[in-house]
């Protein structure tokens, strides 16, 4: 898995690709939302765009990412989610949770909202 | 058909991705439709870091083994760890529901059963907690 981070104006941009499994890499994951919210980040977008494959670890971090954001009185949003992450929120009921969007300007644009 | 696979690993989750790369590879030979894949494996993933996790307290020098028989109409994933716990019991967490769908963990189960219809739990003769997953192959 990798990450990679950029900044777009007031939004925190944190993309991630490859496998999303369990292990140290998700620290790394856990972690730059942690630094994203302690750098005064309140609007996180995440894309998935490039994730081939995701468990339940990978959403248990997309929910302490939602969960570190939110308590700093931010919002995260999700884009690009897969079809096969897209079910997996659905079985989890995180569809409930997480905005997600296809499209980035969009994205952008709700969280500048 | 194809029966006894047998893959044995250290109870590392450094280990994950080669057992992810493993239950894909015996799922395409025993036929699996492409497009299923993924689906299998993160089944069968969840069962495994599940067993790696809570049964073996992620101890390397305690193994973890995925059992694979290809047989007609259906392929059999069991996975074996050396303790002797009752996910069903042990993990009594319903992360969908009230104030624990935002929770951290313990989904695992959840998406094995959506994703594969059918996962059951047992103990083996030893004691030891097995956990078999069926995929049907169409």
């Amino acid at each position: 898995m990798k990450i990679n981070e950029e900044n777009k104006g007031t939004v925190k941009v944190i993309r991630l690709s490859g496998k999303v499994i369990s292990g140290p890499d998700l620290m790394e994951v856990k972690t730059a939302f942690e630094s994203a919210v302690n750098n005064d980040f309140r609007r996180i977008l995440v894309d998935l765009g490039s994730v081939s494959w995701m468990d339940s670890s990978g959403l248990g971090v997309l929910v302490s990412g939602h969960t570190t954001v939110s308590r700093a009185g931010g919002r995260m949003v999700i884009l690009n989610a897969t079809k096969k992450i897209h079910e997996l929120f659905i079985i989890t009921k995180l569809i409930t949770v997480f905005d997600t969007f296809n499209d980035e300007t969009e994205a952008l644009a709700a969280l500048e909202g | 058909m194809l029966k006894g696979i047998r893959l044995t690993v250290p109870s590392d989750e450094l280990m994950l991705e080669t057992v992810q790369v493993f239950v894909e590879s015996v799922g395409m030979a025993g036929g699996v439709l492409p497009e299923e894949l993924t689906s299998l494996s993160i089944a069968v993933m969840e069962l495994v870091r599940n067993g790696m996790k809570h049964g073996n307290r992620l101890n390397p020098a305690k193994p973890l083994t995925v059992t694979v028989d290809v047989l007609p109409g259906r392929i059999s994933f069991q996975v074996e760890d050396t303790g002797s716990w009752q996910p069903d019991r042990d993990l009594g967490h319903r992360p969908g529901e009230g104030s624990e769908l935002l929770d951290d963990r313990g989904r695992g189960i959840l998406i094995a059963r959506n994703l594969a219809k059918w996962v059951e739990f047992d103990l083996t003769p030893e004691g030891k907690t097995r956990a078999t997953l069926i995929w049907p192959l169409t």
